[in-house]
């Protein structure tokens, strides 16, 4: 059971006990991620975040880098839409040293400007090695194609324009809005008691008192019709193909339901898409379907990577597959298998220590139901065939929907504007990023 | 027939069968799952030229269908009862792997040792299974950059020895295999000699040995060919290659003639390259990413394999910058540990960090399961997980300077430089 306590500033600090290894995680989730990024500053968030890794006035980066690796730990910082990460492991004889300068580099970092010209030096290249990587240009593509100038639609990394343009004054004012102490969540898992992680976290983390940014980003909608954007690489004999469509919001009181559809058709290495796409037919190695969640209502899609010349049959198959799934829903079998899949597999949900906390803190960052996890095996238990099938005819579109494909576009171009429903397909380089 | 400690207060027991399966059980009740691997002792190195990739075929055709599952069940069962399988093909090794709850012991074990000896191979699954594999290729080695500059490097480093061709197998091998050619790899390799089954998890020693016994023990074992794989002749001159793709900056990959993992220099060449490599304050990473700003990405490490491999330094260099000033860096750095010794302060940040690696390798049950199959399989001997940590321990900056000296070595260096090719858009 995850210790929960609160300090007197407000930061919620979670600890999960367990002794079976000499080694302790640590993390501070802040509730606010990209999506707060202003629209021509995409980027900033992230940039904020590794600005973190350079170091405070008195502690150059080179020197944060040598004291993390003597103390035989790991430190990583990620950015995602509604969230930033700062997370790490030690051999806990270590774990007082590491844990002070984690909260030094987060409640004391330098940001200085020639550190943040070297963030910015560094994200362009990082953009650039993304054109090597035809699974991520697909994903980061798809997004923004499907949310358009949502700010779901926004990459976290930003784009060459909006990274160029990044200012420290940005940063400065960034850093104070998010980094206080009630839209922080410090976790602790393994060889660490609740009673020392609090002892730790009153010693060493300083941040102002304060609350987060409250503004929420609104409800995302797709665009009506079926679109197709190609990103065109040369010489690909192979394609990464995305389609999707909006899926649930976690609050609906059928996202359970659809968690549970959603494995009966691509969740598991025997479910439909799979079984068609890859057993029966060899059309692609992996083939899967998943329901993204995030704060408003994200992505429900399916993923495929056919050769290049059976890209439109295996586009084919997987529409009609996913029509098929919406008008019909699961059968009983289907329905049945799932359900003892996510029933029986939880027990790999928490079998560490470190995944226990993850499932605390995601509650925690994301305002979810205090039984988000603990009560999903008994919510699971309860879906039916008529309320998966209500889930899926209400909240997935067979109109409105998405798909991007990484391919040779002059190949592949008039095949896919033939597809049943397809009004137009855009082409972008792959190398715009 | 033995057991030795695993630390936490853990103990694995270790057993044989009469027909030659090992068997190595290690309680863990600190979750209610259940870690179940299977290693058998057949990788790509078994294969033979213009059969190459058969070991890795053959491991999707393992879910497939036996004489009393048909296809596709095997999966099936095992998702319905909570778990997920998987498995994955080497040069030296396959290997098989499926966590579950614990409840699940007797049901995975019957369908283990079902897969061993009624695996049945038909045409059309075949066929349907070469086209995944196809497609596994292109995913992994046609269209991804440094799939290619990998497989070119084998290929150039190692001319006569099996590590010269890709697990994955040439594409026209892979097109060209018959369902005759997977039958008798099948019944040469698939055998409880050639295997050993390593259980982690809330389970009980005598209720494993139970069903081991029962399940696997009426298995037959098979005359298991002795490998005639070629000795690699010595490299006496650097190899070099050059590939022109689609991708804004160059990249440099370079393999130099590396020890086996089970040469007493493993260990130090590991810690070497840690000190080149292993995070952000590591020479290269700093001086290369932070201080000269050349490089996007770089990685090194030496390939785990039982025969020599190669030490591997793979760089993604900055647009605009030059793969010859990244060389250059590169070497002065390859040179610098050669000629000074580790200053001991910088040998106990990396040993630190390879025991952080080692403890995270240990988290789960199948983290368990998978240390101590790879080491029985590669190593000889499971409890070699241990010494080789106290092997670690024990390098000495000189250790480091010596195995330097000699892996280091431009004469034994292949070199493979992609470079960017411009190309019209559609």
């Amino acid at each position: 059971m995850t210790e929960r306590m609160v300090t007197e500033t407000g930061t919620v600090v979670l600890v999960e006990e367990s002794h079976a290894l000499p080694l302790v995680h640590i993390g501070l989730s802040l509730r606010t991620g990209s999506v707060h990024d202003p629209r021509g500053s995409e980027g900033l968030m992230r940039a904020t975040a590794r600005l973190l890794r350079m170091g405070t006035r008195g502690l150059p980066a080179a020197e944060v880098e040598e004291r993390i690796d003597a103390l035989g730990a790991q430190l990583g910082v990620g950015c995602a839409p509604s969230y930033v990460h700062v997370s790490g492991s030690v051999v806990a004889s270590n774990l007082e040293p590491f844990f002070a300068l984690v909260c030094e580099l987060v409640g004391a970092p330098a940001l200085r400007a020639s550190d943040l010209a070297r963030v910015k030096r560094e994200t362009l290249a990082e953009l650039s090695s993304l054109c090597d990587d035809d699974r991520s240009l697909a994903a980061r593509n798809f997004r923004a194609f499907a949310f358009g100038r949502h700010p779901y639609g926004r990459p976290t990394t930003g784009n060459a324009q909006s990274v160029r343009t990044l200012s420290r004054s940005q940063v400065l004012a960034n850093y104070e809005k998010h980094f206080v102490s009630q839209n922080v969540v410090v976790g602790m898992a393994g060889a660490v008691s609740a009673e020392r992680a609090a002892t730790l976290v009153t010693r060493y983390l300083r941040l102002p008192a304060g609350r987060g940014p409250s503004e929420r980003v609104p409800p995302p909608k797709l665009a009506p019709g079926r679109r197709v954007l190609l990103v065109d690489k040369p010489e690909r004999t192979q394609t990464q193909i995305l389609i999707g469509t909006l899926g649930t919001h976690v609050d609906d009181p059928d996202h359970t339901a659809l968690q549970v559809a959603n494995t009966v058709f691509g969740g598991l290495f025997t479910a439909r898409l799979t079984h068609e796409v890859r057993s029966v037919r060899g059309l692609s190695y992996g083939a899967s379907s998943s329901l993204g969640h995030d704060r408003e209502r994200d992505l429900w899609s399916m993923w495929t990577f056919p050769a290049a010349k059976d890209a439109r049959a295996c586009t084919e198959l997987q529409l009609r597959l996913f029509d098929e799934w919406v008008h019909k829903g699961v059968t009983a079998s289907e329905l049945r298998m799932a359900k003892s899949f996510l029933v029986k597999s939880h027990a790999f949900e928490v079998d560490t220590a470190a995944k226990r906390l993850d499932q605390s803190v995601e509650i925690e960052v994301f305002d979810l139901p205090a039984d988000y996890h603990s009560g999903f095996v008994s919510r699971v238990q309860e879906v039916t065939v008529a309320s998966a099938h209500a889930a899926l005819q209400k909240r997935l579109s067979r109109r409105d929907q998405v798909i991007t494909v990484v391919a040779t576009a002059k190949e592949l171009r008039a095949q896919f504007a033939k597809l049943p429903r397809v009004e137009k397909v855009s082409v972008v380089p792959f190398d715009r990023v | 027939m033995g057991e030795f400690s695993f630390g936490g207060g853990l103990t694995v027991a270790r057993y044989r069968l009469g027909n030659g399966l090992s068997v190595l059980v290690l309680p863990d009740h600190s979750a209610p799952v259940l870690s179940y691997h299977t290693w058998f002792r057949v990788g790509s190195k078994h294969e033979q030229p213009g059969k190459t990739g058969l070991a890795h075929l053959f491991e999707h055709l393992m879910f497939n269908q036996t004489e009393t599952l048909g296809a596709g069940k095997l999966d099936r069962l095992i998702e319905s009862a909570g778990g997920e399988t998987n498995a994955a093909t080497w040069t030296d090794w396959t290997h098989y792997h499926s966590e579950l709850p614990a409840s699940e012991l007797p049901l995975i074990a019957r369908l283990e040792a079902d897969r061993m000896q009624h695996l049945l191979l038909k045409k059309k699954q075949v066929t349907s299974e070469k086209d995944v594999v196809a497609n596994e290729r292109r995913y992994r080695v046609e269209d991804d950059i440094e799939g290619q500059v990998s497989e070119l490097l084998y290929a150039t480093a190692f001319t006569k020895h099996p590590y010269g061709w890709p697990t994955i197998g040439w594409m026209k091998d892979i097109e060209g295999f018959t369902t005759e050619d997977c039958e008798a790899f099948y019944r040469t390799y698939y055998a409880p000699n050639n295997a050993t089954l390593v259980v982690v998890g809330d389970v009980e020693e005598a209720d494993v040995l139970s069903l081991v016994q029962e399940h696997y023990g009426p298995i037959p074992p098979s005359r298991i060919p002795k490998l005639k794989a070629k000795a690699e002749p010595p490299q006496r001159s650097e190899r070099t290659q050059q590939l022109h793709r689609p991708t804004p900056a160059p990249k440099l990959a370079l393999g130099y003639r590396a020890p086996s993992f089970r040469d007493r220099d493993y260990p130090a060449l590991a810690l070497a390259g840690e000190i080149l490599f292993g995070g952000r304050s590591s020479r290269l990473f700093s001086r290369l990413v932070r201080d000269e700003e050349l490089v996007a990405d770089l990685h090194g490490s030496t390939a785990p394999f039982a025969d020599p491999g190669l030490y591997e330094i793979w760089l993604s260099l900055r647009p605009g910058r030059e793969l010859s000033v990244a060389l250059a860096a590169v070497d002065e750095e390859l040179k610098r540990m050669c000629n000074k010794l580790v200053p001991m302060a910088e040998l106990t940040k990396v040993k630190n960090r390879v025991e952080l690696g080692f403890l995270q390798g240990l988290e789960t049950a199948g983290g368990k399961a998978e240390q101590l199959g790879f080491f029985e399989t590669v190593a000889g001997d499971a409890e070699v997980l241990f010494s080789r940590l106290d092997a670690l321990r024990a390098v000495k900056p000189r250790d480091i300077q010596r195995v330097a000296k000699q892996v280091f070595d431009t004469r034994r260096r292949t070199r493979i430089e992609v470079l960017p090719k411009a190309e019209e858009s559609a």
